[in-house]
């Protein structure tokens, strides 16, 4: 049976699996869930994701959520085809640890946070908190300033080989860029990096919605 | 032996520090003064380019980001103290996936509100409590899905410990102690969990200071 994603077509988190499993070769169904409707509320779907919340994949049965747990898992099981995402080597492996890690505590909260004022709060009947906004757009700057420093001696996130944890920039990033905040292009190496990971194929096919 | 570059109270420097003595890893802490702003100096930043501790040099080998710390010596030191990360494939997809639930339906909500009620009174800060009455809404509807969840298993990634518990212990216990208790105790199945991976003999050798 084909690996079934449950998600919304343009959805951030729905998007970063859809991009691993490109990556990897690994065809998919696509279940939409129609989350502008709440059926990501519904208890049909919360049986399968208790925080209501997309995406989630069933692969001949097993259930599993949290973006990047599904993408761990896809690149962990299709090791041996499309592009490596995950190191295999004790120091290598660490370092990518360290990448996903720096991610989701000093990328992802700002530009989320970001995303939901300016664009997404308004889907769902709130207003932008501007101050919030101001705040966050400063804290991601500076962050970025870090992410200069490291990408300036090495390729990617985790060393000179793309893994997981760039890929999982891309969603984010995306829709930042498209409100109009652009934190990469001032800063040279991470304008570097976000062209290469931004130019994939997996990333074009996907990056419009599934 | 390990060396720990971190702030004795600090959330993530004490995470580390829980995770040696599950595993049974002797280590020796250099502190790093925050109140002095000694993360923030280039020799420090030079090692850890976002100003953060804790960090790491394990005989040369130095690695930031508390989780991804705990991840490197939970797997280089496999067969001694408490198992913390599976190896079978589904156990150590379920885990990925608790261990993303900690960071994004746990830690995104505690952390802040820790931040508000906890660290800013001690800079002599005003706490915006106008925040943390949203942050704490939207933490209770995670709760109730812990709940859930954790009535059908002992630990939120199946019936064994994982990393993925242990790393609410930080930030869990701040948020225990300054007044919020009652979100974990008015769930049962929730305030067993917490009883259970609060009171473990690790936890309990570093809570006051790593």
């Amino acid at each position: 049976m084909v690996l079934k994603l449950y998600g919304f077509t343009t959805s951030t988190c729905t998007l970063r699996v859809a991009v691993v499993l490109k990556e990897k070769n690994v065809p998919f169904e696509f279940v939409p869930v129609d989350v502008l409707k709440g059926a990501h509320k519904a208890p049909e779907f919360t049986t399968y994701q208790p925080f209501g919340q997309v995406p989630y994949i069933d692969d001949n049965g097993l259930i599993l959520y949290e973006s990047r747990a599904i993408c761990r898992y896809i690149a962990a099981k299709y090791a041996s085809q499309g592009t490596p995402l995950l190191p295999t080597d004790p120091t290598a492996t660490a370092f990518f640890e360290q990448a996903a890690s720096t991610e989701t505590s000093n990328y992802d909260p700002f530009v989320s946070g970001l995303a939901w004022e300016l664009k997404f709060v308004s889907w769902f009947g709130g207003k932008t908190d501007e101050a919030r906004a101001k705040s966050l757009q400063s804290q991601l700057s500076a962050k970025l300033d870090a992410y200069n420093v490291i990408l300036g001696k090495q390729k990617y996130l985790a060393g000179n080989d793309i893994t997981l944890a760039d890929l999982f920039h891309l969603p984010y990033g995306a829709v930042v860029l498209d409100i109009g905040l652009d934190e990469f292009s001032s800063r040279p190496n991470v304008a570097r990096w976000w062209k290469d990971i931004s130019s994939r194929a997996s990333w074009e096919a996907v990056k419009g919605g599934i | 032996m390990v060396k720990l570059y971190g702030f004795p109270p600090s959330t993530c420097t004490r995470l580390v520090a829980l995770v040696c003595k599950e595993k049974e890893i002797p280590y020796e802490l250099t502190p790093i003064n925050l109140g002095k702003g000694e993360q923030k100096d280039p020799s420090f930043t030079a090692i850890q380019p976002f100003g953060q501790v804790p960090y790491i040099d394990d005989d040369g080998f130095i690695l930031y980001e508390s989780r991804a710390i705990a991840r490197y010596l939970i797997k280089k030191y496999p067969n001694q103290g408490t198992s913390l990360i599976p190896t079978d494939p589904k156990a150590e997809a379920l885990f990925e996936q608790a261990a993303s639930i900690e960071t994004f339906n746990f830690n995104a909500f505690v952390a802040p509100i820790v931040f508000e009620k906890v660290f800013k009174p001690r800079r002599g800060l005003t706490p915006n409590d106008a925040r943390v009455s949203e942050l704490l809404a939207s933490l209770e509807s995670k709760m109730d899905a812990y709940e859930l969840i954790l009535s059908k298993q002992r630990y939120l990634a199946g019936d064994s410990v994982t990393l993925a518990d242990l790393s609410h212990l930080p930030y869990g216990a701040a948020f225990y102690g300054a007044g919020f208790a009652e979100v974990f105790d008015k769930r049962p199945n929730l305030s067993r969990w917490w009883k259970d991976i609060s009171s473990r003999p690790a936890w309990l050798a570093v809570k006051d200071g790593a």
